[in-house]
């Protein structure tokens, strides 16, 4: 795919990470040289220092000849512009990142008139997650696949029934799951019949939902519990002000503490319902004076992610039961397990992933990026001509870094093993490490293999002059 | 430092290098020549390459200082391994003279320690000048173009071999960006074997010669370089590929893209053209005043062939320009220290960073005249970021220290000073042939085997830009610090 990602910040980082292994070819345009720059030396692609919103520029890139258009820069208003400058280009598919809540009700019209294929708001879907989380107790991270009928959940393995030295092959597990990775060290690992389980491991299991809900139930997962009653937000930036609407509609007892006396002003008129506090989240007095003791959940949605761990860290200390910290950057993630916090949550990620979804078209039906974007797991639907297809799984080579972690046939979900025969039209959900990625495209077309196969693709490449 | 990737790597680049000398291993079977130092060659880097390239690193990542790494150890090893057919036949019985040779053809320097050419095995005189073309364009680009991608890293790999101050990928994968420019070079290569063959050279002397020019590179088969082709036809065609391999390749994906506008505005091939012309007149003029030549056109195609020649660091001779008028000589040795543009075969300091160092001393001055002006340098309508002014002005710096300790370490063999400055400049600009001893009718067999590996080493320093192969001399590199 040819694609532009305007605007060098966090979430477009992360969208040309994610692009660029796979075989398109990524532009960047940013107006900051410093943004690029950090780019450039890190990914395989192409940047361009201008404004994005300018016509000539967008022309001179040949926008409207581009498969996809995202617009991801700090303003609303350019994102807008951009996405629909390149779609009157003729770029096939557009996405405007807008997040501003004041614009939330209009997003349809935006779309319809403006002519925007997809709008990203992370904020609003980082609050959606963490509202199902906090008033349904359901998992964080609990990922529905193959329309809800296979989950993928995190595990804390001090909470499996663990001898020491439990090896995979050894743990009793029901036969409608499997454990697909291990997260161990800030690294992923795919796990093996021989691998040992240590306790402070997080696993991810893969399997037919009533399963995994049984078996989250029977192992006592903490997470499974009542919904929370009173939420304590700290910072009432835009995910505060989401997370705090969708929490009000369910009832929940909202307090929100904002360092700005501005925008206290504006949540205390747009949020009636919530007490908004006028301090400082930080301050371990004022905490105390609201109470945090008796709160069920705190969630720190600041604009640091220092701050949110740190004061997550000071809540757990408080007693609070459920909390959340919200960490855009990926720097931390190797630590946060270490913390002891129930949950780090990484807005970049969670609209990444979705941007990433709708990008891929019918083929891939489902995907979400796991631990700073290092592993994927997406939900493919196998064709008559798959290389995949056919054979059975062991004798396919697949590469360590990727394991099929449940197979959809007709309805029914299998947890395939080695002898296990795939077909066309079943859903696969696969676990894969984002290093491995490339190999998706070999299994799920067909292409001439070997290094004469890459000479020829070459060739084919040469010819082609929209490739060059 | 991650020692596996690197190893990796280069296993790879050996093994590429192997499958490269099918090539005059093809030409010695044609002419019936004695095949075996291709093969034990072959069999040598097959299996070195191999047993390498099992190596795995600690992690898939390559930093800055991995591919920095495999760009100088690569070009070491290829020059290494690519000795072993002089060697294995004989025709340069010393290790040293061979290392020499090898590299003197892979950095498209042209300086040679062969006394006579003429009479030595075919398929190792292609050999020799198939260096120049794999060199030109750079060896690991073509290997990062045709093998597959090695990820993130290849773009560092890529910058820290292709010349210029500022390295642009034309499309957004590396892997393309290598496509597009081996497109252009193969192309132009091609172009040229047939206008050459088309002439007196039958084909065998065409390619090697069109290796020898388009790479800049200056290896010839012949003892007296291309004065032994008399037809102004021959000359004209070579003048005209040697200044066209020292333009700036990006500019021909431009012009194929059919944005020739692009060209007649880019301030560097401007400056390129004109430092030619200027020149080229300058000589033929002092040439037709002192009457050296007969003719007003045999004194412009002299004077052209051999300011091409310097200018673009090719270094093929038509005549002996050592015996030319002092003024002559003096803008000759000048146009030793220009180079090519910026992404072109040729070496030198490059037309760009002379641009960006005039623009520097331009805005010196109208600084003394404003001091409170804001003064951008500014290339092309666009501002050069002063991480790239300071880095270019360091290098001119380096450029000329070396120049002097190295003049200093020659000058212990006893030659003359002009000697001693033309052979430094001459193989640390990658050119070939410099003055007095080192003329283009001599050559540097004379020098003792020290000075042959300081000349090695000043060839690699000039290819690689310097900064890359001095990294290896600063401690904290190798410590990882």
């Amino acid at each position: 795919m040819e694609i532009i990602i305007v605007g060098a910040g966090k979430l477009g980082y992360k969208l040309a990470e994610a692009f660029a292994i796979e075989d398109n070819n990524v532009v960047m345009v940013d107006i900051k040289s410093s943004a690029l720059d950090r780019a450039d030396s890190q990914l395989d692609v192409l940047t361009v220092k201008g404004n994005g919103a300018q016509l000539s520029l967008l022309s001179s890139l040949k926008a409207g000849s581009k498969d996809l258009l995202v617009a991801v820069t700090s303003s609303d208003e350019a994102n807008i512009l951009i996405a629909s400058t390149a779609k009157r280009l003729g770029c096939k598919k557009v996405a405007a990142r807008v997040r501003n809540p004041e614009y939330s009700n209009q997003i349809d019209f935006v779309k319809k008139e403006m002519n925007i294929d997809y709008i990203a708001n992370p904020e609003q879907e980082t609050a959606k997650e963490i509202s199902k989380y906090l008033i349904k107790g359901k998992a964080l991270h609990m990922e529905d696949f193959a329309e809800g009928r296979v989950v993928m959940t995190e595990f804390r393995a001090k909470n499996l029934p663990l001898a020491k030295n439990t090896v995979l092959k050894d743990l009793d597990l029901p036969s409608q799951m499997l454990i697909a990775a291990i997260q161990r060290d800030g690294g992923i690992i795919i796990p093996h019949g021989d691998t040992i389980i240590k306790e402070s491991d997080l696993v991810y299991i893969i399997g037919e939902k009533k399963t995994v809900n049984n078996y989250c139930i029977e192992c006592g997962k903490p997470s499974i519990k009542r919904g929370a009653k009173k939420v304590m937000i700290l910072g009432g930036g835009k995910a505060g002000y989401y997370l705090a609407k969708n929490l009000i509609k369910s009832g929940v007892q909202v307090k929100i503490v904002e360092r700005s006396e501005e925008r206290c002003r504006y949540l205390a008129e747009e949020l009636p319902a919530a007490l908004i506090i006028h301090g400082d989240g930080t301050d371990n007095h004022l905490l105390r004076e609201e109470n945090i003791g008796e709160t069920d959940a705190l969630v720190s949605l600041t604009g640091s992610d220092e701050e949110n761990l740190l004061v997550a860290l000071l809540a757990k200390k408080h007693g609070v039961e459920k909390v959340i910290a919200k960490v855009s950057r990926p720097n931390y993630v190797p630590i946060i397990e270490q913390l002891g916090i129930d949950v780090a949550i990484n807005p970049v990620l969670i609209i990444a992933s979705e941007i990433l979804r709708y990008t891929q078209g019918g083929r891939v039906a489902a995907l979400s990026l796991l631990l700073g974007g290092e592993a994927e797991v997406i939900e493919i639907i196998t064709q008559e001509n798959s290389s995949i297809v056919g054979k059975p799984l062991k004798a396919l080579n697949l590469p360590k870094g990727l394991i099929v972690g449940a197979v959809v046939k007709n309805g029914d979900v299998i947890i395939p093993d080695g002898n296990t025969v795939i077909g066309p039209d079943q859903r696969l959900i696969i676990f894969i490490l984002q290093s491995e990625v490339k190999i998706l495209k070999k299994l799920f077309y067909k292409t001439r293999g070997g290094i004469f196969g890459e000479l020829w693709d070459n060739y084919k490449g040469l010819r082609d002059p929209s490739s060059i | 430092m991650n020692f596996g990737i690197i190893i990796k790597v280069l296993g790879t680049l050996l093994l590429f290098e192997s499958i490269v000398l099918i090539g005059p291993l093809g030409i010695s079977l044609y002419y019936g020549e004695s095949p075996y130092p291709f093969l034990y060659t072959i069999v040598i880097l097959m299996l070195s390459g191999g047993a390498m390239s099992t190596f795995s690193g600690h992690s898939k990542k390559m930093q800055a200082r991995e591919a920095l790494g495999i760009v100088t150890f690569g070009w070491i090893l290829v020059s290494f391994f690519g000795a072993l057919p002089f060697i294995f036949s004989g025709t340069i019985p010393n290790f040293v003279d061979a290392f020499f040779e090898t590299v003197s053809g892979l950095t498209t320097t042209g300086a040679t320690i062969l006394v006579e050419i003429e009479g030595l095995p075919k398929g190792i005189l292609f050999w020799r000048s198939l260096t120049h073309w794999l060199g030109g364009m750079g060896i690991l680009v073509l290997t990062l173009a045709i093998l597959p991608a090695l990820g993130v890293g290849a773009f560092r790999i890529f910058k820290a071999e292709s010349p210029g101050p500022m390295s642009d990928k034309l499309v957004p994968k590396v892997k393309d960006t290598a496509k597009i420019l081996y497109t252009a070079y193969l192309g132009m290569t091609i172009l040229q074997i047939v206008l050459l063959y088309l002439g007196e050279m039958n084909l065998y002397e065409s390619m090697v010669h069109t290796f020898g020019t388009v790479g800049t590179g200056g290896f010839s088969t012949k003892d007296g370089s291309i004065g032994d082709y008399q037809s102004s036809y021959t000359l004209w065609v070579i003048t005209f590929f040697m200044i066209a391999a020292g333009v700036n390749f990006a500019l021909y994906y431009n012009l194929w893209k059919g944005k020739w506008r692009s060209l007649f505005k880019n301030s560097e091939l401007r400056l390129y053209l004109s430092i030619i012309v200027v020149a080229g007149l300058l000589i033929t003029t002092n040439l037709l005043v002192t009457t050296y030549y007969d003719g007003f056109f045999e004194t412009l195609k002299q004077a052209f062939f051999q300011t091409a020649s310097i200018t673009t660091t090719t270094g093929y001779g038509t005549a002996d320009f050592d015996q030319w008028p002092a003024f002559s000589k003096a803008v000759l040795f000048l146009l030793m220290f220009v180079g090519g543009s910026a992404g072109s075969t040729g070496g030198g300091i490059k037309i760009a960073r002379l641009l960006i160092l005039g623009l520097v001393i331009r805005r010196e001055v109208l600084r003394l005249l404003h001091p409170q002006a804001y003064l951008p340098v500014t290339l092309n309508g666009k501002a050069v970021s002063s991480n790239i002014v300071h880095a270019v002005t360091g290098f001119f710096f380096l450029y000329m220290l070396i120049i002097g300790f190295g003049t200093l370490l020659i000058s212990l063999e006893g030659v003359g000073l002009v000697t001693a400055v033309s052979s430094v400049a001459a193989t640390l600009g990658n050119i070939g042939p410099g003055f007095e001893l080192v003329g283009p009718t001599q050559n540097y067999s004379q020098f003792s085997a020290p000075s042959k590996m300081l000349f090695s080493l000043l060839m690699l320093f000039g290819r690689l830009e310097l900064f890359t192969v001095f990294l290896f001399f600063i401690p904290s590199f190798w410590k990882g610090k």
